[in-house]
């Protein structure tokens, strides 16, 4: 710190600045499309695993523990490396012209969050005492109304604050993308380090990127907690 | 809740502004220093062969830049300790005072040369390609292609700098930018001959590849010390421009790259000093 030059003009314009926000591009990229993947793959496991049909649940099962019990870094390798031995040459000779780091990183990321999202969603649905459904079935609902008007919006209630941290753990996890060479936001601030021996400004600058991305989505997370699912409380 | 966060934002930079001022400042004449302990701390690489690598009998941090530390620590009477450090890392261990000299495959640049001293040029190589054999004849052949590479390394500027259009996938380390190339992820891998030569002898298939005679850049590696730490370059650049003329520094280049070791490197180049 004594002998430290801060210097902040080389990230804010120039060269640098392009680097930083092409790979914030690129994480907000990754985040997007794994939180939507996530969410919808979640939701659907969730439902798999409280099927009455025996064999759907085991293999939601299976998929959540693989997908919940092994390092996403594992993960993103067994797609990016491991894929390789098993996709035959022509798939293999397709996928190395496109841009297979980015989809690799995204398929590890979306179905590593979708195993924490699932158990997340089926606790909120378990969580609402199964008399609500009983009454609502004896009220004269269908099953699939009872969901829709009485076990869904208190179950989603209470999903909401975990969703938002797998979202943010997304998030935040999107810079193990970097590992196969997607050139992410923490990728470029290494960037930027290599090429100006100012680290101490460019993961400055990729710390609030993570910040506010982070706030945004539990602002918005909170907002439609209050506005869209509580209005009563809001 | 920002608020707190801005406060612990706050303690945890005064945290680290005070420990670092609480360590000694790096000595202003490390020669005399040196002398004086009696311990010479040299940061090495500690995985690279032949360069600086763990040997497998001993257990000891052995090679080619270990062998020239090793000599100037004898030349000053004192017992030298190694320090494994990375690329990312050696430059701020040095300007921190937790080591005294680098010796890790370190390329001579004008913008790190801003930061630090460099000694005479104690090793010299290129950066050149592994490919599938007979796939790249010039540079022309990788335009547009993706080519691997290691973080932080100059090799991944070089590359960018000579062929705009490639894209460049920077890995964790060579072995992996390797595994890339042999999965047809990469069309090349990139880096100083010296260290490709390495990885290919290293490799299982390696009749399959080659290192093309196709060079992008000329990679001087020197010895890094204290920024105006005049003396102690001084005493460094004048040590191995003995050890050129005394043969010894023919003597290691032959030991690590010569035709006795997998790389059958030839020596094309002397130490000298620089102008």
């Amino acid at each position: 710190m004594l002998n430290y030059h801060f210097d902040w003009s080389i990230i804010t314009s120039g060269k640098y600045f392009d680097w930083l926000v092409s790979g914030l591009k690129t994480t907000l990229e990754i985040s997007a499309v794994g939180i939507v993947g996530a969410f919808l793959i979640g939701l659907l496991i969730a439902v798999l695993k409280m099927s009455h049909f025996a064999p759907l649940r085991w293999a939601a099962s299976a998929y959540l523990e693989f997908f919940r019990n092994t390092p996403l870094l594992v993960q993103i390798f067994f797609w990016y490396f491991g894929s390789y031995k098993i996709l035959p040459a022509a798939v293999n000779d397709w996928l190395n012209n496109t841009n297979f780091e980015f989809a690799a990183a995204v398929l590890a990321l979306t179905i590593y969050t979708s195993a924490f999202i699932a158990e997340d969603i089926r606790s909120g649905i378990l969580s609402i005492p199964k008399e609500q459904m009983e009454a609502a079935r004896s009220a004269g609902f269908s099953y699939l109304r009872s969901m829709q008007y009485i076990i869904l919006p208190q179950a989603v209630r209470i999903t909401v604050p975990p969703l938002v941290n797998q979202f943010l753990n997304l998030v935040k996890n999107s810079s193990l993308a970097m590992t196969i060479g997607v050139m992410e936001i923490t990728y470029q601030a290494r960037q930027v380090e290599s090429y100006t021996f100012k680290g101490f400004e460019a993961f400055t600058a990729a710390t609030v990127v993570y910040l506010t991305l982070s706030v945004t989505i539990t602002a918005a997370m909170e907002f439609y907690n209050r506005r869209v699912l509580n209005p009563q409380r809001g | 809740m920002m608020k707190k966060l801005a406060a612990m934002v706050v303690m945890g930079l005064a945290l680290v502004v005070t420990a670092k001022a609480a360590m000694a400042a790096p000595p202003a004449d490390t020669l005399a220093e040196v002398k004086k302990k009696k311990v010479l701390v040299a940061g090495v690489k500690d995985s690279l062969p032949p360069f600086g690598y763990v040997d497998e009998k001993t257990r000891e941090i052995v090679g080619y830049d270990i062998d020239f530390v090793k000599a100037i620590a004898k030349k000053l009477g004192a017992k030298l300790e190694l320090k494994p450090v990375t690329s990312a890392s050696r430059m701020p261990q040095l300007t921190e005072g937790n080591i005294d000299i680098i010796a890790a495959t370190m390329t001579k640049n004008p913008e790190r040369a801003k930061q630090i001293s460099f000694s005479h040029t104690y090793f010299f190589t290129g950066q050149k390609f592994i490919t599938r054999k007979g796939a790249v004849r010039s540079l022309r052949d990788l335009e547009g292609k993706k080519i691997g590479t290691a973080k932080g390394s100059t090799s991944e500027q070089n590359v960018k700098k000579a062929i705009p259009s490639a894209t460049v996938l920077s890995f964790d380390d060579y072995p992996q930018a390797f595994l890339a190339l042999q999965q047809g992820k990469v069309a090349a891998v990139t880096t100083d001959e010296a260290i490709l030569a390495g990885i290919l002898a290293k490799a299982p298939n390696k009749a399959q590849f080659e290192i093309p005679k196709v060079q992008i850049s000329e990679e001087p590696y020197g010895l890094g010390m204290r920024k105006d730490d005049t003396k102690f370059v001084n005493f460094v650049n004048k040590t191995i421009l003995e050890m050129e003329k005394s043969g010894e520094a023919k003597r290691i280049f032959d030991k690590w790259f010569g035709p006795g070791t997998p790389y059958h490197l030839q020596r094309t180049f002397r130490i000298t000093a620089d102008k």
